[in-house]
């Protein structure tokens, strides 16, 4: 099968770097975004199979671009990743399809990913 | 002597400083000698207003048989001189015959012996105080210079009798006024209500050298409980009839004697005379209040003025009472502003607090994921048995202890709604302490236990509380070195702004140092080694949660007791506590 496209949403340098050489490591083709107006150009340009998405980000902010993405493509498959433990709860009230706090340890966010996307 | 002299040494003995009744026995003594009458006698006013015989010249044989009677004013000679203030003289030619023998029957036999009787009235211009009567063997006319110089003398000894009622009146109200401005002061003071009406009765009872004051308070006053407050003891055979005076001082809303509801009694049978006034404000009874003195001789010891008195003395304790109650009041609604002021600045302080901790934590978790994921990353490709793997390993593992203590701070600040079950606080302490105790760390530690049986249902997250409970028991076990006695009570406790459950917990820890006290429910906030802070600052957020506080009552060297307040399931505020 071909490599599901996936992009990373993250204002932090190095969170992207992180996430993409650890989501490359499992096999899929990673793309970048540093806020949320360039996750939505680049969605508009490109298909991707999933998008990791970060709350907390200067200009439009994750919980903004998530509504965006949802209204263009109600069925694209969007993971929340942020720091934040506590809006885990709020996430029926969301439309986001996974919820992962950002950890150290990124086996909850491949995890969360390969169901998804039903590997 | 002439005249003149005579008056003169009498005027000198008027204005001497010998007691009232030998100056007047005295001058009676000079009048009889100089006038040549062997009684010479004055009657005077007593309490009833009736005349009766009070002085006399020493040689006096008729004194001791008419002292023994009184007559009302117009009664007889004596009553009909003071009636019409004008004198009488009978000299041997108009002496009727037996006279006075039908007021005094003694007299018969001895009246004859007289040849001349005068009569004379004491008074000024304004006042009459009594009647001068002589009685002559040895002579049997008046001349008509005689009759001046006896109406200048009555004059005299008018003026002294006055003089001395007037002191002795001004005497009792300078007395009156000292019980008044005393109880001014004390009802304008912020003294307890319970003390306050105990002081009254007393310095009444002291004033009015009462037998017994005793204030009842009919209305549900100031939240007291005991409704009669007594200064002195009542026997049992007047307890009805304070009871009897006290409806009637309700009823007619004045203040009455004994001679109200028992006339036919109160002549004889009585040895107390009893007084009763409402304590009234804006015609609302609050109380009576009722004062017994024992009546001595044929007097009583309180008079018309004496019940002017009470009543005067009730209206101050009414308006003192409205004070009291009125202080009370704003008291407890400054008490309540305050409080609600510093809770206020507690949350405030707290949500301010929250967002920064919660920031920063955000702001650590960042930089913390990508040193442990790249090291995660490095230790994937570094061999197992080299030095640096080991560092590795200890890199990440403080990472991750890094992250959870983050992970516990955002949860820590973040708001956890409230789950209310109702809960029986009782029940609830048992089943904790249960779980406490059968930990051995906690042996040597003793349980004192004083519920209140009847204790109000709670509507609470029972979850929520056990941690506060279980906070405060450990706080108490540490600062106990596991060593002591904690003591649980529960009770009830009502405020203005409704009822609540009170569980205090006190423990034999030593307190806290009065300098710390203030920053005690700081998040972070710890004098332990390896505490961090948060009991109490989690455990004041969860109560206030409740709608609830917590109390501190410090005693430095001793211990601390935490009181908790949790709101009765239900509670109806009390708009007015009258
Ligand atoms: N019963 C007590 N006797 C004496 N000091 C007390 C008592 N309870 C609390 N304190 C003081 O208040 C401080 C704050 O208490 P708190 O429970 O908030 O934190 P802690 O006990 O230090 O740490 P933690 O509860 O988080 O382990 C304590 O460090 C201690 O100095
Ligand atoms: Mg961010
Ligand atoms: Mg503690």
């Amino acid at each position: 099968m071909k490599n599901a496209k996936i992009l990373v949403v993250d204002d932090e340098e190095n969170i992207r770097l992180l996430f993409k050489e650890e989501l490359e490591e499992e096999g899929f083709d990673v793309d970048l975004a540093s806020n949320g107006l360039e996750a939505l150009d680049k969605l508009k340009k490109g298909r991707f199979d999933l998008v990791v998405l970060d709350i907390k980000m200067p200009g439009m902010d994750g919980i903004q671009a998530l509504n965006e993405i949802k209204n263009a493509n109600k069925d694209q498959p969007v993971v929340l990743c942020s720091a934040y433990g506590e809006f885990k709860q709020d996430l029926s009230s969301w439309v986001s399809d996974g919820y992962v706090v950002k950890s150290a340890d990124t086996r909850e966010l491949k995890q969360t990913i390969k169901n998804i996307l039903g590997l | 002597m002439n005249p003149v002299d005579l008056l003169g040494k009498i005027i000198e003995i008027s204005h001497s400083n010998i007691e009232l009744s030998s100056r007047i026995t005295s001058i009676l003594n000079i009048i009889s000698r100089d006038m040549n009458a062997e009684e010479a006698i004055i009657y005077t006013f007593d309490k009833d207003r009736r005349l009766s015989c009070r002085y006399a010249n020493q040689k006096s044989v008729l004194f001791k048989i008419l002292n023994q009677y009184r007559c009302h004013v117009g009664e007889g000679v004596v009553g009909s001189v003071a009636q019409k203030r004008s004198p009488l003289f009978f000299t041997k030619r108009d002496i009727p015959p037996r006279f006075g023998c039908l007021f005094y029957p003694d007299l018969d036999g001895r009246i004859e012996n007289y040849k001349l009787f005068a009569f004379l009235p004491l008074a000024d211009d304004s006042y009459l105080y009594g009647v001068l009567a002589l009685c002559a063997v040895s002579r049997d006319t008046l001349h008509d210079a005689d009759k001046v110089f006896l109406s200048i003398l009555s004059r005299e000894v008018g003026g002294i009798l006055r003089s001395y009622e007037l002191i002795l009146s001004s005497k009792k109200r300078i007395s009156e006024l000292a019980t008044l401005t005393e109880l001014g002061k004390m009802l304008t003071s912020n003294a307890e209500p319970r003390e306050l009406l105990k002081n009254i009765a007393l310095v009444i009872a002291k004033s009015l050298n009462a037998t017994f004051v005793t204030i009842m308070l009919g209305y549900p006053f100031l939240k007291l409980d005991a409704q009669r407050f007594t200064y002195g003891i009542i026997e049992p055979s007047v307890q009805d009839h304070v009871e009897e005076l006290e409806g009637a001082a309700t009823r007619l809303l004045r203040a009455v004697s004994i001679k109200d509801c028992a006339p036919d009694e109160y002549e004889d049978s009585f040895k107390y005379t009893l007084f009763s006034a409402p304590i009234a404000s804006k015609n609302r009874v609050l109380g009576t209040l009722t004062i017994c003195a024992e009546k001595t001789g044929q007097s009583y010891a309180l008079g018309e003025d004496g019940q002017y008195l009470i009543s005067t003395i009730a209206n101050y304790i009414s308006s003192g009472l409205e004070n009291t109650l009125l202080n009370t009041r704003l008291r407890d609604a400054v008490r309540e502003l305050n409080d609600a002021q510093k809770r206020l600045i507690e949350q405030e302080k707290f949500r301010s607090l929250g967002e920064m901790t919660a920031s920063i934590a955000h702001e650590i978790k960042n930089p913390l994921v990508i040193i442990g994921g790249f090291t995660k990353r490095l230790a994937r490709q570094v061999d197992i048995d080299r030095t640096e793997n080991k560092y590795i390993r200890i890199i990440l593992n403080e990472v991750t202890r890094l992250e959870s203590i983050l992970n516990e701070v955002l949860n820590y600040v973040k708001e956890t709604p409230l789950v209310a079950e109702t809960c029986n606080i009782n029940d609830y302490l048992d089943e904790i302490l249960y779980l406490l105790t059968s930990d051995s760390s906690w042996e040597e530690i003793e349980i004192s236990r004083s519920y209140n049986q009847g204790l109000s249902l709670v509507a609470c997250d029972s979850q929520q509380l056990k941690q506060v409970l279980i906070n405060i028991f450990i706080n108490a076990h540490e600062a106990m070195h596991g060593r002591g006695t904690i003591t649980i009570q529960t009770k009830q406790a009502a405020y203005e702004n409704g009822s609540f459950v009170a569980i205090s917990i006190s423990d034999t820890g030593g307190g806290i140092d009065p300098a710390i006290i203030d920053n005690i429910f700081n998040p972070f906030f710890t004098t332990k080694e390896r505490g961090t802070g948060l009991g109490l600052a989690i455990s004041n957020k969860i109560i206030m949660n409740h709608k609830g506080h917590i109390d501190v009552e410090n005693v430095a060297g001793k211990g601390v007791t935490f009181i908790i307040y949790l709101p009765v399931k239900n509670h109806t505020t009390k708009e007015e506590l009258l």
